[in-house]
């Protein structure tokens, strides 16, 4: 009986080795995967590197009141606030942030940045591979951030939904 | 006045009839709303936010206009109050623009406040809120009107307070709004109150707009570095490149002496301090030109030049101008290294009141001397000269408010019909430069009165005015500096017949009085004791310092032109733009100059080093009352240091034992802190703490508090309360003159500083904001004829 029942355990551990060498993979290929994200795969939820967005008129939509910075556990958020100009107009309310930077060393992902936003301008990316052996290249400035330009407003640069979703350095060096 | 029984809530409170509900349920503990009540100011009820229900009343009563009565019942936690309330916030929101993360005043909104507290954050309101465009008033007031919620704050402080009236409303209903008197813009003392005092963001300031929040600053209560007056001025202070940068100046912290009050130099003339062209290292001239330097190069020049001067010349070729502006201890300790370290009494400052008279006069008188709180509660004031309006303008508020609300008797004496005498019980205007005649008569001088009687002043009323002067007890005497000398001891004289009555000498800039108190002056030690018979601060000091009086500012220059004065050690003036001084008189003179701006004088100057200004560094300021202040650094700048720690480099390079010069030590007991929670409210307290019980921590030089400790044991009338100090409040100190008669004043070298509203001298120039109030084409002072008299 014993060998029978060694057989019917062996059958039954081979029958899911066997299922489950025919079902598709789990695994996510990264980094070796097609496209900007090399095979990763993400939850919409995923809160990765935060972008700033624009409005429908392209202008910025963060009017530097600073909340996300007081919301910000690690403060990790620095924020230097100025008014707009007829000459110069950069967001759409009286006041703009000049300077907008995120210091990743401490940012931990938490997204209360992105609840306390009252105008929805700061959002999490998916952009997620930001380590470095630099620490000083991990305080990333406002144009880092930034979604690209619409196309229709004048960008040269295709605009490309999947590189706003990702995060990546709008301008890279 | 009898007590009035009252129940609110279920309490049962006695409080003195005529008391208005809304203040007497404050005094138990319970807040009832209110947007448009603010104490001190008349009363409007236009916000009906402090709706309570009074028994036996048919309907809701606000608690602000309504006077207590016996019997009184009042429920201010019932659902109808509350609803109430509910229904006032929605309705003041229904325009109101819901712009809170741009409006300046969000954080600090008492709007904010009250819809977080009583609710109505949801509107029915389905409309298009009413909207109009944001104006521009005046170079540093805007306004936006949507945001406005008609408290009427801002036309009561500007009217009442200020006695300005620049500000009034238009139209009725939803239609209403503030208006300026011009229609578009304000003619006004641009004092910025009506921005302070707005609860909601209508009203914002020109130089703080949209460039930060509130709770990204840090504040810091200090004093103003301005006029002679002491306000408290809060800085808001952020990081920036260079350490720190000041961003506002309100008077958010009210425990000050200015109360609700604070002018444009107070709240906006602080952007001095990030002037482009402020001196960001020592500069050495070479060859003609002054070349960048580092600050140990400076300090060894500096040395050597001046024990080459001392050794080759004696002292007595070396002088020393210190400044209307640096701390107390700063000026005790520049006197103290000419004294005991330089070897010389050449050592002076710019004038601006004769306060050795004045403390000459008031020897040995106790209690003479008023303080600035006193001018407020004083019933009776006489006024002799300056315009406090301009020059002043927290004495103006003090004594405005005191006739207004306190029915104080003001009388005025002036050579021109200055704005106060809208105040005044009698105003008598004199002839120009009549004011010392006018001492000698009111001294008893009869024969004095042919000078002053002219037109309308005849004799006789100016006898009767000093008949009524005579009978009005505890009268608060206040005189510019059109008084010096001997006229100062008749008006001494004469208010020493009249009981309780006390003085004010005004002289001009933030810390002059304490410049002269700490004695900065050729033949006066500090507290005006005469260098002959300085016996207790050589016993001090350790060592013997020169006794024969040195030479005042004017005989300097002449010495330098003839060649006898070698070296001139100028910390924070500018005695050749001040003094109209021919700059070739010291081309011959090895001159240093602590400054923060290349001004005429530290051109002429060999070093200059960058000197910190009272907003960077810490220290004691006394008022012009004699009301002894602590200032509190707001942040430290890089590049720049305090002219405290230079002069104590310079006399380390000497080769001088620092100990000798600040008493400072190994402290016993002295524990820092460390040892405690680091948060800051802690160190604080417990730095309060060990200065209660004598154990404070000296054990740096550079912790001026260890000079305040030798200021208070040796000069006269500063032995005040160390706690209170530190806790940031005002003590009065007293003027007293160590002996009397052998003080010789030099009227002749007081120059009074003749600053407007908008200038405060060599500093003022350097600020945007009074620039830019200056050179606005729409400002035309209200009263304009009155102002371009005084100047």
């Amino acid at each position: 009986m014993a060998v029978i029942k060694d057989i019917a355990a062996i059958a039954k551990g081979m029958s899911i080795t066997l299922k489950e060498m025919f079902s598709p993979t789990v695994v996510e290929n990264y980094p070796d995967g097609p496209g900007p994200l090399k095979g990763a795969k993400f939850q919409e939820r995923f809160r990765g590197v935060h972008v700033l967005q624009r409005d429908e008129n392209g202008l910025e939509k963060c009017v530097a009141c600073f909340l996300c910075a007081a919301a910000c556990p690690s403060n990790c958020i620095y924020i230097e606030a100025a008014e707009n100009t007829t000459e110069q107009r950069i967001s759409g309310a009286e006041r703009y942030a000049q300077v907008y930077n995120i210091d990743y060393n401490r940012c931990i992902f938490c997204g209360y940045c992105v609840e306390a936003c009252p105008t929805d301008a700061i959002t999490h990316g998916h952009g997620f591979e930001i380590a470095s052996l630099n620490a000083t290249s991990l305080v990333y400035r406002k144009e880092q951030m930034l979604a690209p330009l619409p196309a229709h407003l004048g960008s040269n640069a295709v605009f490309n939904q999947a590189e706003t979703e990702t995060g990546t350095p709008a301008v890279r060096s | 006045m009898p007590d009035v029984n009252i129940t609110v809530d279920g309490k049962k409170l006695a409080v003195p009839a005529g008391t208005l509900l809304i203040e007497a349920c404050k005094s138990v503990g319970i807040e009832v709303p209110s947007f448009c009540y603010y104490p001190g100011l008349s009363l409007q009820g236009a916000c009906r936010m402090c709706l309570v229900k009074i028994e036996k009343m048919p309907k809701l009563q606000t608690a602000c206009t309504t006077v207590v009565t016996e019997g009184m019942v009042v429920s201010t936690e019932i659902d109808e109050v509350r609803q109430a309330r509910k229904a006032m916030l929605e309705l003041l929101l229904a325009n109101h623009p819901l712009d809170c993360p741009v409006c300046d005043a969000g954080g600090e909104c008492e709007l904010q406040d009250m819809t977080f507290s009583y609710g109505a954050a949801e509107s029915k309101l389905i409309d298009i809120k009413n909207h109009k465009d944001e104006q521009q008033w005046s170079p540093v007031v805007y306004f936006d009107r949507p945001r406005c919620i008609m408290c009427y704050r801002c036309v009561r402080i500007c009217g009442e307070g200020m006695d300005v009236w620049a500000l009034g409303t238009a139209n009725r209903g939803s239609a209403q709004l503030i208006m300026p008197n011009h229609s578009d813009y304000l003619e006004c003392e641009e004092c910025g109150m009506c921005i302070d005092i707005c609860p909601v963001g209508a009203l914002t300031s020109g130089a703080y707009r949209y460039k930060t929040r509130p709770w990204e600053m840090k504040h810091v209560g200090t004093v103003c570095t301005h006029c002679a007056d002491g306000c408290k001025t809060t800085l808001g202070v952020r990081r920036s490149p260079t350490g720190m940068q000041i961003v506002r100046g309100d008077n958010r912290d009210k425990s000050g002496i200015n109360g609700d009050f604070l002018c444009i130099k107070g709240r906006y003339a602080f952007d001095f301090a990030s002037h482009d062209h402020r001196i960001q290292q020592p500069l050495i001239r070479r060859e003609g030109r002054h070349v960048p330097a580092s600050y140990d190069q400076a300090y060894e020049h500096i040395a050597l030049r001046l024990k080459e001067i001392r050794e080759q010349h004696g002292g007595h070729a070396i002088g020393v101008i210190g400044s209307t502006r640096t701390s107390n201890e700063e000026s005790y300790l520049l006197q103290k290294f000419a004294r005991l370290l330089l070897g010389t009494n050449n050592i002076d400052h710019h004038r601006t009141a004769d306060f050795p008279s004045f403390a000459g006069a008031l020897a040995r008188k106790k209690d003479a001397t008023a303080s600035m709180r006193d001018v407020f509660n004083a019933p009776a004031i006489l006024l002799i000269g300056n315009d406090p309006t301009e020059q002043h303008p927290l004495l103006a508020w003090q004594i405005r408010n005191n006739v207004r609300l306190h029915r104080a008797r003001l009388y005025v004496v002036n050579s021109s019909p200055i704005k106060l005498r809208r105040q005044a019980a009698s105003f008598t205007q004199i002839p120009a430069g009549s004011e010392p005649q006018l001492a000698a008569f009111l001294a008893g001088d009869d024969s004095a009165a042919n000078a002053l009687a002219s037109g309308e002043i005849t004799r006789e009323a100016l006898a009767a005015l000093r008949d009524k002067l005579r009978g009005e007890p505890n009268l608060i005497i206040i005189f510019g500096s059109e008084l010096r000398g001997s006229s100062i001891d008749s008006l001494v004289r004469f208010g020493a017949a009249i009981s309780g009555a006390k003085f004010v000498c005004l002289g001009d800039y933030a810390n002059s009085r304490g410049a002269a108190d700490m004695g900065l002056y050729p033949d006066l030690l500090p507290g005006y004791v005469p260098v002959g018979s300085g016996a207790r601060f050589h016993e001090e000091w350790g060592a013997p310092v020169p006794t024969e009086p040195g030479m005042n500012l004017l005989q300097m220059v002449d010495a330098a032109k003839a060649g006898r004065l070698k070296a001139l050690y100028i910390v924070g003036a500018n005695p050749v733009a001040r003094y109209n001084l021919d700059p070739f008189a010291l081309s011959k003179t090895f001159i240093v100059a602590h400054d923060m701006f290349l001004t005429e004088t530290a051109l002429l100057a060999e070093v200059i080093l960058p000197a910190a200004n009272a907003y960077e560094k810490s220290g004691t300021f006394t008022n012009t009352c004699g009301d002894l202040q602590l200032l509190k650094k707001a942040g430290d700048i890089t590049t720049v240091k305090s002219d405290f720690e230079m002069l104590l480099r310079v006399a380390d390079r000497l080769g001088f034992d620092l100990r000798q010069l600040v008493p400072f030590r190994q402290a016993e007991r002295a524990d820092l802190g460390q040892s405690r929670g680091a948060q800051s409210g802690e160190a604080d307290r417990h730095a309060i703490w060990l200065e209660a019980h004598g154990l404070e921590p000296k054990l740096s030089p550079f912790d001026p508090i260890a000079m305040l400790d030798e200021i208070q044991r040796l000069v006269p009338g500063y032995d005040v309360s160390r706690v209170e100090l530190l806790a940031g409040n005002d003590q009065h100190t007293s003027i007293e003159a160590g002996v009397a008669s052998s003080i010789a004043s030099q009227p002749e070298l007081i120059l009074p500083a003749n600053d407007t509203l908008f200038t405060s001298g060599t500093l003022g120039r350097y600020s945007r904001t009074l620039n830019s109030v200056i050179e606005n084409p729409r400002r035309a002072p209200a009263d304009k004829a009155d102002r371009e008299v005084v100047v």
